[in-house]
Formats: structure tokens, sequence, C-alpha cells
């Protein structure tokens, strides 16, 4: 059992004005093989929850589980996915690869040919020996994907993978990471701030507030299980991504109202 | 964009103007050499510095300011290397040492030359602290920032694939900041030689500093020249050669 459980989670940083709350009493299910997006503001917690369910960063409060064991630390079955570009520009696309093969002392053999099928998996085979500066973008993304891929985790976090391409790249990388999981069939996690992508790849959306960052809305996704993006055109994907639209509408004028509120009339514009 | 104003200069075009600029540098030196009396001709100057090569006790000397300017430089970079490192990743020790690192580094080396003659007599000891009190600084100060610069989404990919001090060291850190280290180890090169020189002309048997000063209260401009040449076409030479590495790095 490979699900992902969060009982309760609060997490607070001390910052110049005094305590920011990025997760707030978010108390949420990921159930096994399943596809689950976190839509939210920018700044709302999204990375710092994921982080969290990494075993990257420990809660205030809380706890998450993975697969029923309590996470206390970094997970080699828990693959993550950064919102920074992750590829290291000194090894090749397949040292890249092969980096937490090598550092889980895999056998060399072992490590090439796993290696190799990610590279080709996501897309990339021919590239192998290109360094990532000779990349594009999106390129580089899959090499991050393939990286993650590589160790054959049971549950991959992914912080908005595709947010600094454009929108066909973004669709395409989109259908390449579906496609995977209907091979791979691992429990994703999936932040992004793209209505349409979340609706498009998942079983069911979080949509996630403005400080306390808070689960504040579960949507989900009742589209049959093998669409592509020709769904967008349905009807039924316009009324799910109106209901995600509006929540998040109220919510990001909330908190664009909060950031630049004058703290000495301290009236919150909500 | 048209494609031939971004275009490197090609390596003919780039030697013609290195030799350019040596055939200049003659002849302002040639024409300089008759304006005052302590600046020897080319000619002359090149002449001493071949009866120099090959006089026994001229080799003598090369050879200890060439050790002890190695000696210094290997220090410097260890040394350097080592605290910067240490600096770098610990926010407690900068906050505690950087401080001392900024004022050690504001302070002329030179002025601690009384002090360092005493303790580390004349001969290899005090020539060698000169030089890595000079080249100690660069190493130190670049490996310092270049871990500070390492983007923090490479510790946290470090992190999540649970890789251990060594292999993080190894395929993270090290290879993270090779450019900074290589940057800190051309001017360490450089550095730690004119430490060296410098300390030669205070007090010591031997050494090229020893001999650009007897030469001059001698009234043997050639030699000193010559001499002098030698040790910037040494530090030039290797500077050249590292900072083509620095160049290669990713
Ligand atoms: N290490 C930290 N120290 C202090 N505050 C932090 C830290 N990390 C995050 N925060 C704050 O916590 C809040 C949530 O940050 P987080 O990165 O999780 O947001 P996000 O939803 O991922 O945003 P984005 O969509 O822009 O990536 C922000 O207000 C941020 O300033
Ligand atoms: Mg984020």
């Amino acid at each position: 059992m490979t699900g992902i459980s969060i009982h309760e989670l609060g997490v607070a940083f001390s910052a110049k004005d005094g305590r920011v709350i990025a997760v707030d009493g978010v108390t949420q299910e990921v159930p096994e093989r399943g596809f689950v997006s976190i839509v939210g503001p920018s700044g709302c917690g999204k990375s710092t929850l994921l982080s969290v369910i990494a075993g990257l960063y420990a809660p205030t409060s809380g706890h998450v589980e993975v697969g029923g064991r309590r996470v206390t630390g970094p997970d080699r079955a828990v693959g993550v996915m950064f919102q920074e570009d992750s590829t290291l520009p000194w090894k090749t696309v397949l040292e890249n690869v092969r980096f937490p093969l090598q550092v889980a002392k895999v056998p060399k053999s072992e490590q090439l040919t796993r290696a190799q099928q990610a590279i080709d998996l996501v897309g990339l085979g021919g590239f192998e020996r290109r360094h990532p500066a000779e990349l594009s973008g999106g390129m580089r993304q899959r090499v991050a994907l393939a990286r993650t891929l590589a160790m054959r985790p049971s549950v991959m976090l992914m912080d908005e993978p595709f947010a600094a391409l454009d929108q066909q790249t973004r669709l395409l990388l989109g259908a390449e990471v579906l496609r995977i999981w209907r091979e791979t069939h691992q429990t994703v996690l999936f932040v992004t701030h793209d209505i349409s992508e979340a609706i498009l790849l998942s079983q069911q959306v979080w949509v996630m507030s403005y400080r306390p960052g808070r689960i504040i809305d579960v949507v989900d996704v009742d589209l049959p299980e093998d669409r592509d993006a020709s769904v967008v055109a349905t009807p039924a994907f316009n009324a799910l991504q109106n209901r995600v639209w509006e929540v998040l509408q109220a919510e990001s004028m909330r908190g664009f109202a909060q950031e630049n509120a004058v703290p000495a009339s301290g009236v919150p514009a909500s | 964009m048209t494609a031939t104003v971004s275009q490197p200069p090609a390596g003919g075009r780039v030697l013609a103007g290195s030799v350019g600029v040596a055939v200049a540098a003659v002849v302002l030196w040639e024409i300089g050499s008759h304006l005052s009396f302590v600046i020897p001709p080319p000619l002359d100057t090149a002449r001493a510095l071949a009866a120099d090569l090959t006089d026994a006790l001229f080799l003598v000397n090369l050879r200890e300011t060439m050790l002890a300017a190695t000696a210094a430089f290997l220090l410097s970079a260890a040394i350097g290397g080592l605290i910067g490192l240490g600096l770098g990743l610990s926010r407690v020790a900068r906050l505690l040492l950087s401080p001392i690192v900024t004022a050690m580094n504001g302070v002329p080396k030179i002025v601690l030359y009384p002090i360092l003659l005493p303790v580390f007599h004349l001969g290899y000891g005090s020539k060698i602290v000169m030089g890595v009190l000079f080249g100690l600084f660069p190493v130190l100060i670049n490996v310092m920032t270049g871990v500070q610069q390492i983007p923090s989404v490479y510790w946290r990919l470090a992190r999540s694939v649970r890789a251990g001090r060594w292999q993080t060291l190894r395929h993270i850190l090290l290879p993270a900041i090779r450019g900074p280290l290589l940057t800190g180890v051309r001017l360490a090169i450089s550095l730690s030689l004119v430490g060296v020189v410098l300390s030669e002309f205070f007090a010591t048997k031997y050494g090229l500093g020893r001999v650009v000063l007897r030469s001059y209260s001698a009234g043997d401009y050639p030699n000193m020249m010559g001499t002098i040449l030698l040790l910037i076409a040494v530090s030039f030479v290797l500077s050249l050669l590292l900072w083509r590495m620095e160049r290669r790095v990713r």
C-alpha cells in the first residue's frame, strides 16, 4: 500500500515580518495509484506541502504517512521532481539520469540499462551524451523526469515540473506523464497552477488557499480514464474548470489584496 | 542579429593580436630605455637573462624561489580550499569568522614580515608563510562564495536521493565550485610567487628576490630586469594555462 495520508499538517516559518503559516491543518489522502493535483495561488504553500511529504522538511505539527509508514526523512521509493531546473550541468543526460542509481549503489550494468530505459521512456533517446546546456528547457525537465523514473519510485511528487515551459510543450509533457503513469501506475501528487492541466491529468484536484495554506476544495474529476487533450472541448471539462476557477479566483484576489495591504490599516480586503 | 557580429575571434587573429601587443611593448621599452638609465635596453636584458640561465648560482636561486613558491601555492590551495569549504557550508562559522577573514585580507601582508621573521626564521619558513598569506585569501574567498552560490535545489536533490556526505561532495559540491576554485587557484599561483619574492627582498640567502635586489644595488640593471621578466613570464604562463582550463569548465 503506497498511498499518501496527510494528518492535520501544519508548517510555519519565522520570517522578518513575523510568522508565516505556509500550511495549516491539511488532512487529505491520495489513494494508492491515484493521481491527484494541487492548484493554488503563488506562495500558498504547495511546494512546502510537497517538501514535507518528501521528507525534506519537518512539519511544525501533524504528520504524513506514505505507504502506511510515517515520513521522517527522504525515501528512495518516493521520487521528487522540483519546481526549479535541477539537472546537473556538469553531467551528461545519461550521467544525470544515472545519478540516483549510483548513489543507491545499484550495480553498474543495471544502472546503465535502467537509465537507458528511463531515457527512452521520456523520449530522449539519442541525447545521452549531451549536456543540459545543449538542451531546451522542456528537454531538461524530461531529463529530470527520467532521473526520477529511473529509481522506479512507487510515489511521485511533482512540483510544477512544466511551469516554466510554453503551453504546447506543457501539454505534450503532460500527455507524456499521463502515458507513463498508465504504464507504471505510481501514486502521483502533482502541483500546478494551470487548472486545465490539473483537470486533464488527475483523478482529483485539491484547491489550496493563500495564507494560511489550507485545502479549501476537493474536486473529483469524473472524466473518462483514457482521456486525451480533446476532452478540453467537452461540457463536463468546462464545468469542472469553472468550478475550480471560481474557488481559485476568489482566493487569488484575497491573496493579492493581503499581499498589497498596508499593514497599518489592518483590514483584510476579503 | 547577424551571426558574424557575435562570433568569437578566430585563433589566428588572437595570436596575431598577442604578437602585435608584444612587439609594441618591446618598442616602448626600447624608447623608455633611452629616457631613463634605470631601464636597460631590451637586447642587453635578453643577453643578461641568457647568461643567468646558464649560471650555476642563478639556477640555485631560481630553484630556491620556485620550490618555496610551489610549496606556498600548494599550502594556499589546500588551506584556503578547506577553510573556504567550511565557511561556505556553515552559516555559524561564517558569522563568527568572516569578520576576521575580511580584516586579515585587508591587511597589507608585508607588514607582518617583522613578526614572521623571528617565528619562522630566515630561509624557507618565512618565505613560504609569506607566500601562503598572499595566496590563501583568493582561494578561500572564491571557494566560500562558490559554495554559497550553489543553487539550493541541488542540495534538495542530493537529500531526496539520500546521497551521503562523500557522494554529495563528489557529485554536487566539487563539480559545482570548479569554476570559482580554479579562479582562486589561478590567482593564488601568481600571488604566492609575489609573496615569496617579496619576502626575499628582506632577509634571505638565496632566491630571485635577492638577485633582483643585489643587481639593483650593484647597478646591474639588465640582470635585474631579466630576472623580473623571468618572474613575470613564469606567473603569466601558469595563469594563462589555468585561465584556459577555467574557460572549459561548465
Ligand atoms: N524556508 C523558508 N523560510 C521562510 N519562509 C518560507 C520558506 N519557504 C517558504 N516560505 C514561505 O512560505 C510560503 C509558501 O511557500 P511555497 O514555496 O510553499 O509556495 P508555493 O505555493 O509553492 O508558491 P509558488 O506557486 O510560487 O511556487 C511563502 O509565503 C514563502 O514565502
Ligand atoms: Mg512552489
